[in-house]
């Protein structure tokens, strides 16, 4: 079988194949121990982080439900600074291309996340997760046309890298948010995030997370993801990554099938730390198979 | 342990008794794994290939048999996954994560270790019996439990360890006393070098207690949700005490620990 054409450029955003880790599900400790090499990834991405130190939600965190995982975590982490520090040399050992994933109370945090990044070297691009909720006005970004658009532009004022927003599916109609991140001026899209969700312990009758709700991951938001990056690719002419439940190379192909250029992993990852590997070798094989000579040839098919 | 790669590999079950209802140990072959492994640290088990059970179950180490590449689980049947567990047999396979997390060290110089433990919190502590047995250093064994039948391998602790002492709730067998009332009266006239104990609040308050008259070495074995047991999701966190300068701070149980000095995580 001759080689296919693995890589793929996503709006200056050059990637040697399109599967990366999902924010949040994926680190690297001082000893990278992960069992395979992960230089053959994508790209790596780190947890969305803040300006400052944040703690996270009260206990427990997660919890199974039916072919998912609800998580109620609340972004904890140390605070930019020690991500740069500490972090992102380990992150740029592991592979050559490294998305920072940023959260933010407000616009304002955004953008001063993305301006103090943006002097750091090593950094690829920026994905913005922009579901956090703000503590200030309890409005989540990701809900909002007006605030995702203003977020996208106020990065893109202070920022050189390729910006990736990251859309959530908790909306009435994804595509608006879609096209207003594309007014702000957005290079990328990723999408989905996690689908509000929660679990209730009958035998306490109560809410089994500490944060009563969490959001929905893994295998049960597949086809919910799916449909979301299909109605995008259909609405927006930009580069779109697909996430959702991801869990093996077949699956990995019908986002790209969809209309997604490159994947995130990220619940399955939790399970299998070899499943990235297996969905680039799968997706090669696809390729091969059918007599495709390169991914891009497939993106959209659908 | 650092610096070690993570090891995933499908493994065959050796075979599978159930001890008492609902209480199994399952014996698994799997040379790669057992070589690395210390007492105290844990795998993320799966033995299912559906998506539901999703997450793999996390196990500590009841026993360890390097030479013949085995090593044995101690598990009680609470749920989807454990339910799903209850009927494997010998020569199934299973998926294996591991050996995760750190395992216990002995202080330098231990001659004298106590366990203390409830129930199925008992699951990690013939391993660290066999290390401590293997380095010629005397077990004291305190082990209660609600009632007689679930003071689980009870027997093997007992010819292993120099003294065992039982409480039970209904006092079916031993008193039904406080089972740390006994650690402190052998504290009285013994030097113990080191203290490991499960994550029951009663036993580990206790033990702090005791900690703080005699001046123990003591580790804690907890248990919390995990989604990845490798760092990776953030999900296992626990709490750690505020003094000692960790206020406000969390370790992973599956990183940081499971085993944790008594003094420095709130259970
Ligand atoms: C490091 C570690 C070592 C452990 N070692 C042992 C052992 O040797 N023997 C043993 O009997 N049990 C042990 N446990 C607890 C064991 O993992 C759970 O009993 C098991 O995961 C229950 O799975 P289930 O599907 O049957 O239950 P369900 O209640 O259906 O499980 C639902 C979810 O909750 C999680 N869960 C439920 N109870 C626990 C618990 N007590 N601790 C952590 N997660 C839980 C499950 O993993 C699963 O994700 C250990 C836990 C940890 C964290
Ligand atoms: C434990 C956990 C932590 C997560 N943390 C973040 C995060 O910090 N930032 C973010 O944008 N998404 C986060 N996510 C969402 C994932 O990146 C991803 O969008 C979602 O889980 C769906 O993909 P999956 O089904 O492949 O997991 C997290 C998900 C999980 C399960
Ligand atoms: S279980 Fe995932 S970080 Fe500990």
């Amino acid at each position: 079988m001759k080689k296919v054409d693995m890589s793929i450029n996503l709006g200056g955003l050059q990637l040697k194949n399109p599967v990366m880790p999902a924010s949040g599900t994926f680190d690297l400790f001082e000893d990278n121990n992960l069992p395979y090499d992960t230089k053959v990834l994508g790209a790596v991405m780190t947890k969305s982080i803040f300006l400052k130190k944040r703690l996270g939600n009260p206990l427990p965190l997660i919890c199974e439900s039916t072919s998912g995982l609800i998580n109620a975590l609340g972004t904890p982490g140390e605070g930019v600074e020690y991500l740069i520090k500490n972090k992102l040399p380990i992150f740029r050992k592991a592979n050559q291309t490294v998305i920072v994933s940023i959260g933010g109370d407000g616009v304002k945090e955004y953008k001063l996340l993305a301006e103090r990044l943006d002097k750091v070297e090593g950094i690829a691009a920026l994905e913005l997760d922009l579901s956090c909720s703000n503590n200030v006005d309890n409005i989540i970004i990701a809900r909002d046309e007006f605030l995702t658009e203003q977020t996208v532009a106020q990065v893109k004022e202070v920022s050189t890298k390729p910006i990736i927003a990251k859309l959530s599916a908790n909306v009435t109609d994804i595509t608006k948010i879609a096209r207003a991140a594309q007014r702000g001026g957005v290079d990328i899209l990723s999408l989905i995030n996690t689908v509000s969700a929660m679990a209730i312990d009958i035998k306490t009758k109560k809410a089994v997370l500490g944060n009563k709700v969490g959001g929905l991951s893994g295998p049960a938001i597949k086809p919910i993801a799916l449909k979301m990056v299909w109605d995008v690719a259909h609405t927006v002419d930009l580069p779109i990554i697909g996430i959702g439940g991801i869990s093996n190379s077949e699956d990995a192909i019908e986002f790209l099938l969809a209309g997604a250029s490159a994947v995130e992993v990220g619940t399955a990852a939790l399970i299998n730390p070899l499943v990235m590997l297996e969905i680039i070798q799968g997706i090669e094989k696809y390729l091969g198979q059918q007599g495709y000579s390169s991914l891009e040839e497939i993106i959209g098919l659908a | 342990m650092k610096g070690a790669k993570l090891i995933q590999v499908y493994a065959k079950v050796l075979n599978q008794t159930e001890i008492i209802t609902n209480h199994f140990i399952l014996r698994i072959f799997s040379p790669e794994i057992v070589k690395k492994a210390i007492p105290g640290q844990f795998i993320m088990l799966s033995a299912w290939k559906q998506k539901d059970p999703l997450l793999r179950r996390p196990f500590t180490f009841n026993r360890l048999f390097p030479k013949e590449g085995s090593f044995e689980i101690l598990y009680k049947k609470v749920g989807k996954g454990t339910e799903i567990m209850s009927y494997l047999k010998a020569g199934d396979q299973v998926s294996l994560l591991g050996p995760l997390g750190n395992g216990i060290k002995f202080p330098q110089n231990t001659k004298k270790i106590a366990i203390v433990c409830r129930g199925i919190g008992v699951a990690p502590m013939l391993a660290i019996i066999d290390k401590a047995k293997e380095k010629g250093i005397d077990i004291y064994a305190y082990i209660s439990a609600a009632t007689k039948d679930l003071l689980l391998v009870k027997k093997e602790i007992k010819q292993k360890a120099k003294s065992l002492y039982i409480t039970t709730d209904d006092a079916s067998l031993g008193t039904s006393g406080k089972v740390t009332d006994f650690l402190e009266k052998t504290l009285k006239d013994t030097k113990i070098d080191a203290v490991y104990t499960c994550g029951s609040k009663r036993l580990k308050r206790h033990i702090e207690r005791l900690k703080e008259l005699y001046g123990l070495n003591a580790w804690v074995i907890l248990e919390e949700h995990m989604a990845c047991g490798f760092g990776a999701c953030k999900g296992c966190a626990c709490k750690a005490k505020k003094d000692n300068n960790h206020k406000g701070k969390y370790f992973l149980v599956c990183k940081d620990g499971p085993v944790f000095p008594i003094d420095e995580v709130e259970v």
